[in-house]
Formats: C-alpha cells, sequence, structure tokens
C-alpha cells in the first residue's frame, strides 16, 4: 500500500517535467522545422521553386526534372523572375498559378478546398482518439465493473465532445497553416489587381461614358508611372473631347495642353500611332490647321492604328483634305 | 423510460447518423462528378475578365510587337507550332477566319504566337499553307507561360480594352472561333 503510494507520488511529482520536455521538443522541432535557412543560390532557388510546381502535360512530373516544352518555358519563366531579384518564391510560384491554376501545385495550397487535404487527416485522427478514450472511459463505468465511477452529468458529456470538436478543427486547421502553399495575399493573380495595366483597362472600359472617372484612374497611372504612354495620350484626348463645351478660351488653354500631352507621347515612343492620331485630330478641329492635319493623320494611317481610331480618322482624313484642296 | 423506449431511441439516432454519413458521400460525390465534368474546350482560366498579360515581342519579319499598343482592336493570339498536327488541321480555318475579318471595320487583328519552332520552319509552314498575318517570337516560351500555356495549339481573344475574354483549348473548327468572337462583340 505505501509502496503504491510512494509510487503514485513520484509519478504525479514527475509529470509536469515530462510535460515540459514533451512541449519543449515540440517546440524545437517547429521552430527548427520552420527557421529561415538563409540565403540559397539561385540555382538552388529555382530548384527549390520548380519541386514545387508540377509539370502541367505531364503525370505528377514536377517541372524542375521534365522536359515537356511548357515544363522547360516555366523554368524559364522562374529563372527570369529569380535573376530579376524582385520577387520572392512565393510570389514567383503565385505568378505561375495565376497563370495555370492550382492545378499545378504539388503541394496543396493552405486555404479553399485544398486546404482539406490537411485538416481532414488530423481532425480525424483526433476525433478517433477522443472516440477511443471515451470507449474507454465508458467500458469502466459499465455497471458491476471494477472501479465502476458515477454516472457523468449530461453537460460534462455535451461539454467534452464540443472540446474534442474544437481540438480537432482548431489541429486542422493549425496543421494546413503551416504545411499547405500560402501564395501572396493568396489572389489569382499575385498582385495583378493594383497593377497599371488593370487601372488602364479599367479607364478604357469606362471612356467616354464617364470621362471624369476615367480621367481620374489615368492620372493614377501617371502617379505610379509618370511617362505611361497610352496614359498620358488618352487623359489627353479625354481633356480635350471634355473641353469641346466650354468658351474658346478653355478651349484653347486644353488644345494646347493636349497638344504638349501628345507631343510628349510620341517623343517618348515615336511608334505609338494613338498619339499621332489624336494630334491630328485636334489640329484639324480645335487648331484650325488642315495641312498639318492631314500630315499627321497620314503618319497615324501608316503606323496601324487599333481599329477604333482607324475608323475615326479614316473618315475625317477625308474631310480634311477636301480642306486642303487635294 | 422504460429500457424497450431507450433501445428505440437508440436505434432511431443510429439511423439517423446512417442517413446523415449517406448524404454527406453523395453531397461529396456529386461534387467530385461536378468538377470532373467542367474541362471543355473553352478552358476556365485565372486571366479570364483579366488586363491582357504584357506581351512585347518581335515578330518574324523583325518588326516589333507591343500587346497594349493595340487596345482598341480585338486581338486574337493563336499560339501554334508549325509540326502539331492540330494546329495544321486548323489552319485553312484560321486562314479563312482572317480573311472575312479583314473585311469588317471593326475586325480583329490575328498573331500567331510560335512556341517551341524555328523561324525557318514557321516561314515554310506558312509559305506552304498560306496566310499573311503577323507570327511572333516566343523564344523563350515568356508569352506562353504568362498565358498559361502548357499545350498548342490554343487561342486568346483580348478585347478592345485589354481584358482577356476567351480561351479555346485545342484546334478551332471553321465559323466556331468567329461565332464566339461575334458573342464578345456583342457584349461589348
Amino acid at each position: 500500500m505505501n509502496r503504491g503510494n510512494a509510487g503514485r507520488r513520484r509519478t504525479l511529482s514527475s509529470w509536469p517535467a515530462w510535460t515540459l520536455v514533451i512541449v519543449a521538443a515540440f517546440l524545437l522541432v517547429v521552430v527548427g522545422g520552420s527557421r529561415d535557412r538563409g540565403p540559397l543560390s539561385q540555382q538552388e532557388r529555382i530548384e527549390q521553386i520548380g519541386r514545387r510546381i508540377a509539370c502541367p502535360t505531364c503525370a505528377g512530373e514536377s517541372i524542375s526534372v521534365s522536359r515537356a516544352t511548357a515544363a522547360l518555358s516555366i523554368r524559364s519563366e522562374i529563372a527570369r523572375q529569380v535573376i530579376d531579384g524582385q520577387r520572392s518564391d512565393d510570389e514567383i510560384v503565385g505568378y505561375i498559378v495565376s497563370r495555370f491554376g492550382g492545378e499545378v501545385l504539388l503541394v496543396p495550397r493552405a486555404s479553399g478546398v485544398d486546404a482539406l487535404v490537411w485538416a481532414l487527416p488530423v481532425a480525424v485522427a483526433v476525433l478517433l482518439v477522443a472516440g477511443l478514450a471515451f470507449a474507454f472511459v465508458r467500458w469502466r463505468r459499465q455497471p458491476g465493473a471494477p472501479g465502476a465511477a458515477p454516472r457523468v452529468p449530461r453537460w460534462v458529456t455535451v461539454s467534452v465532445v464540443g472540446a474534442v470538436v474544437v481540438v480537432a478543427s482548431a489541429s486542422g486547421w493549425w496543421v494546413a497553416r503551416e504545411s499547405g502553399q500560402r501564395l501572396p495575399g493568396q489572389t489569382l493573380s499575385g498582385g495583378i489587381a493594383d497593377s497599371t495595366a488593370t487601372l488602364l483597362s479599367q479607364a478604357r472600359a469606362l471612356g467616354a461614358g464617364d470621362v471624369t472617372a476615367a480621367i481620374e484612374l489615368y492620372g493614377r497611372v501617371l502617379e505610379i508611372d509618370p511617362d505611361n504612354v497610352e496614359a498620358i495620350t488618352y487623359r489627353a484626348w479625354l481633356v480635350s473631347l471634355s473641353a469641346r463645351n466650354f468658351e474658346r478660351a478653355l478651349r484653347m488653354q486644353a488644345y494646347q495642353a493636349a497638344v504638349a500631352a501628345f507631343g510628349r507621347a510620341i517623343e517618348l515612343d515615336p511608334t505609338y500611332a494613338d498619339a499621332i492620331c489624336f494630334l491630328g485630330i485636334i489640329v484639324y478641329r480645335d487648331g484650325d490647321d488642315a495641312p498639318s492635319a492631314l500630315e499627321f493623320l497620314d503618319r497615324c494611317l501608316a503606323s496601324a492604328p487599333p481599329a477604333e481610331v482607324r475608323t475615326l480618322v479614316t473618315s475625317l482624313r477625308d474631310e480634311v483634305a477636301a480642306a486642303v484642296g487635294e | 423510460m422504460t429500457s424497450t423506449e431507450g433501445s428505440a431511441t437508440r436505434v432511431t439516432r443510429r439511423r439517423l447518423g446512417a442517413v446523415g454519413a449517406a448524404l454527406v458521400f453523395v453531397a461529396l460525390a456529386v461534387w467530385v462528378l461536378a468538377s470532373a465534368g467542367r474541362d471543355d474546350a473553352t478552358a476556365r482560366s485565372p486571366l479570364l475578365g483579366q488586363p491582357a498579360p504584357a506581351v512585347v515581342t518581335t515578330t518574324t519579319d523583325s518588326a516589333s510587337f507591343d500587346l497594349a499598343r493595340r487596345k482598341g482592336s480585338w486581338v486574337v493570339l493563336n499560339f501554334f507550332n508549325s509540326t502539331c498536327v492540330p494546329c495544321i488541321a486548323e489552319h485553312p480555318a484560321l486562314v479563312s477566319f482572317v480573311g472575312r475579318e479583314a473585311l469588317r471595320a471593326d475586325g480583329a487583328e490575328f498573331y500567331s504566337v510560335i512556341n517551341d519552332d524555328s523561324d525557318t520552319a514557321v516561314e515554310d509552314f506558312f509559305a506552304r499553307r498560306g496566310g499573311d498575318w503577323p507570327r511572333l517570337r516566343d523564344d523563350d516560351g515568356a508569352i506562353a507561360v504568362a498565358f498559361g500555356v502548357a499545350k498548342v495549339p490554343e487561342t486568346w481573344v483580348i478585347d478592345p480594352n485589354g481584358f482577356v475574354r476567351l480561351r479555346i483549348l485545342g484546334a478551332v473548327n471553321e465559323g466556331d472561333l468567329e461565332s464566339r468572337l461575334d458573342v464578345l462583340r456583342g457584349e461589348q
């Protein structure tokens, strides 16, 4: 009896120490496994990223081993971005996923349906262990069983079951979070939403329908990229179009500003047909200078303008040519 | 509660559990089947509805090409390779498509993007099979990756505002591209 009590005391006095050892070992494993291993060589980075991405035309092969054209192209793109040094590994993987979709990820993601791959086994394991423990306790409490305990109130059972479910869900979430791929912001495009390309396309889509909003969007592009030729050109074009309803002095002011803006756009990109075309149009409409306008419109048509601009210019050119007496 | 009532309750609970498990299984099966059935010729892509990726390259005539400068036109990019059988099969349909588009004021601009092929082979392909539209170089596959192209042929449509509107996997059939483009033009 005394020996039994002493043994129980020893067990009771040593369990905090054992718990501490287990917790410390667990923390060391977690910290050791997740710590930053410092800078890798560029080739190592390319290989490491390549191992996270599946070849889109092969079965179960990563792009780091595949020789398929698509795999080689993706490897080249990864190498280019690594050498460029602008994006982190996760951002590069995010870029590839934004183009090919989540199917190319060899390691499932920590979000969405993919996360179930990580979370479900852990949650089920926790539930099974808890279920076993519950079953053992019930067996011990069978009437007549040795050491049978009094019946446990229902609220205690409900609380225990609730706690087990919470622990299972939390464990699954934690494993998914730690093991799944986490791409920057989990956006499809890796930040495309904030790019000037998006703002420019949105501004174009607004176009003449909401001139003020479109001008504002072009202005935002110019805040990010002051030399953006498309924004310079279309902002000036929309401003000059809206100024046509103003009095002459304001109209002339807008005209001069537009000429300067188109001139700057052409200087930045002499092949940009839209700026040359718009310059020809406003020089004729607002500047009353038909000979100069004809010269710009001919240059415009020779620069292969896009369909929308070509349609505007083709009909106007005949009118300008007639005014010049051609 | 009598022992008969207790056992009846247990049986009801077990039945409810079995029905619940069966429902979960059926829901999962339906979801898996529905996901498998979504692979059609007009493929999903994260790029649909997004601004088109930047494409700056040269043509086989060494002229410069910048996709951003083609805003204001519908643009069709056809990724191809001169040795791929579906590319050869779809070529006559593309030739007639480009011919019809050239007659329209808002006709689409058509470009072939060379995928893993040489300029010489491509020029020879066009000399033998016809077609007089620009061929864009993609020597390191950057354009293919930017569009998520894994296999050729693949055809993409970009609207005049620069948004990606359509992706067609595999060979294009006669009249198919035009009818899809007409639908998009109607929505614009």
